[in-house]
């Protein structure tokens, strides 16, 4: 099995996501053995979002840091785990909550593919960016 | 009186019409409006106001951050709005050939209108100490008192707050404070033997970062709002108000940080590394505490808090412009009043015509500015609940009825907010509300 990043960079549609990451400076957190479940969001969600948002976020390590770990979760939840709370902490500290089962939606984003099975953890597809608040 | 109703829906609602004291404005909200009627008045009127309150705001930015970066711990900080030239002068982010996201197409040095009020205020040209002493200058004290209240409110979302009370922030003011009064023993002795009262001091400085980098970035975004106007660039109100919607995305990310300067160097109280951002640790907080809450301000109108007239809960604080009875608010050096004189310096000519035309002319311009700013922030507020919405909820068109129908939860729950009678939303839905 390949890592969480070779995962997700042989796929072709996280470019912006795995761009990120390398800018917040987490690639080598995300390399660890975590295990960590990765809520992913696909390019066209970053494309999504009103012009400069990624960019001023990008020019803001920190900044940027803050926002793709509120898309990670500490341990290895496949779905059918998730479902069973209501939120989960993420490593931001926000919760995020899991607001249905079927179709699966964690937050405002909905789950295309669930359960991609990684070296250090799992990661679930998302449509949207999500954001804490 | 001019009303305006919802778009017909070309086909069948998805969900049922919400039965709100409000439903319009929630129907407005979800065909993608604001809680302000669009009418080319309140466009023309939210505009102008927009611009004249930049202006002021170019001087509160800049001199919210010298005073928390230089002024600091001052004990007697008597000339604390003698703004220095290099603050004058700092290139706003969001101005200028030099910004990386550049919002308006403007300058990014201070506004020429509002040099040129520095230099000869209402009266005529004379030293800057003259025009201080005869307050005839812009009213730093209103930027103070919106400072205040953000302080004071406290837990309003974000990290800001907590990490003021936090070991790291202690350590690091406590590195700054020693460093600022090195050489004189009765401040470090004070501080010895108060340190929490001077930490609380370095605390409301950071509000003062805070507040600084907030408005860093509303200035330049009200100057473009304006320059588009005048080219003819909004159709209308929900133009301006997505204008707004977009530039709260833009810019969500950014660093909100306080950084002293002692000597030539540079203290970081509160590094960018903490991760706070413009959206969570100053915009949301900021419209909470300023436009919702505030406080009850001395003036001509008195409240007995033993009446209940005053919530005990300050969740429940009414006092924000969203709530003003703008009629009374008249009296010299309380905050509103501050403000409307520091706009009223810089309004366009369009505006100063719609006034000369309504009600008592000049004589009352003051209330009428002052209603116009109550629906020009409406349209912030609206541009606020619409980028939340945007952010944790679903697009406006959505097609999963559950989707539109927690949409419909979030604008119902936002418009609960203005179901007290002091709420100005019922007025500002008619042009008659002058």
């Amino acid at each position: 099995m390949a890592t969480i990043l070779e995962t997700a960079a042989s796929v072709g549609v996280f470019n912006t996501l795995l761009a990120a990451v390398d800018a917040a400076g987490l690639r080598e957190a995300l390399e660890s053995p975590g295990p960590f479940t990765v809520l992913a969001p696909v390019d066209d969600a970053f494309a999504a979002l009103p012009p400069g948002t990624v960019q001023t976020l990008v020019d803001n390590p920190p900044q940027l840091a803050r926002i793709l770990k509120y898309h990670v979760i500490a341990g290895r939840h496949l779905r059918n785990e998730l479902i069973t709370q209501e939120a989960w902490d993420s490593l931001e500290g926000a919760p995020i909550a899991i607001r249905s089962t079927d179709p699966f939606e964690v937050k405002n984003a909905t789950v295309v593919t669930a359960d991609v099975e990684c070296d250090n953890g799992v990661v679930h597809v998302i449509n949207r960016v999500i954001l804490p608040g | 009186m001019t009303t305006t109703t919802a778009p017909e829906p070309t086909k069948a609602p998805l969900i049922p019409p919400s039965t709100h004291r409000y439903a319009d404005v929630i129907h407005r909200l979800e065909a993608g409006g604001s809680m302000l009627p669009d009418t080319p008045e309140n466009l023309k009127q939210i505009i102008g106001i927009y611009k004249a309150y930049a202006v002021p705001m170019d001087f509160y930015w800049r001199d919210l951050l010298y005073i928390a970066e230089q002024v600091f711990l001052n004990p007697l900080p008597a000339f604390k709005y003698f703004i220095s030239k290099e603050y004058l002068d700092r290139p706003n982010s969001y101005a200028g050939d030099q910004s990386q996201l550049r919002i308006w197409r403007g300058t990014e040095k201070a506004h020429p209108e509002l040099l040129e009020f520095m230099d000869r205020g209402e009266t005529r040209r004379m030293p800057k100490l003259l025009h201080h002493l005869w307050h005839d200058r812009v009213n730093m004290e209103f930027a103070e008192a919106c400072m205040q209240a953000m302080l004071w409110h406290q837990g309003m979302g974000g990290r800001f707050n907590d990490y003021l009370e936090s070991d790291a922030y202690k350590a690091n003011a406590d590195r700054a404070i020693k460093a600022y009064f090195k050489g004189n023993p009765l401040m470090l002795g004070l501080y010895k033997l108060f340190p929490e009262m001077v930490l609380e001091q370095v605390r409301q400085l950071s509000y003062y970062a805070n507040l600084g980098l907030f408005w860093e970035v509303m200035a330049p975004v009200f100057f473009e709002m304006s320059d588009i106007y005048d080219e003819g660039g909004f159709k209308g109100v929900p133009d301006a108000m997505d204008f707004l919607v977009n530039g709260i995305f833009a810019v969500a990310g950014r660093p909100i940080y306080h950084h002293v300067f002692i000597d030539g160097e540079c203290f970081e109280i509160i590094p960018k590394s903490e991760g706070f951002t413009w959206l969570y640790e100053a915009a949301l907080p900021y419209v909470e505490a300023v436009f919702y809450r505030t406080s009850p301000f001395r003036g001509t109108k008195s409240y007995n808090a033993q009446a209940g007239q005053v919530p005990a809960n300050q969740a429940d604080f009414h006092y924000g412009i969203l709530y003003a009875d703008v009629y009374p608010v008249g009296s010299a050096g309380i905050p509103p009043t501050l403000l409307m004189q520091d706009v009223l310096h810089f309004l366009p000519p369009y505006l100063k015509e719609i006034y000369k035309q309504h009600r008592r002319g000049e004589e009352d311009e003051l209330i009428q500015l002052g209603i116009t700013f109550q629906r020009s922030m409406y349209n912030v507020t609206s541009a606020v609940i619409q980028a939340l919405r945007c952010a944790l909820l679903y697009p406006l068109d959505d097609t999963d009825p559950k989707h539109l129908q927690a949409n419909r939860a979030f604008f119902e729950a936002q418009m609960d907010r203005f179901l007290r009678p002091e709420a100005r939303l019922p007025d500002i839905q008619t042009q008659d509300y002058r």
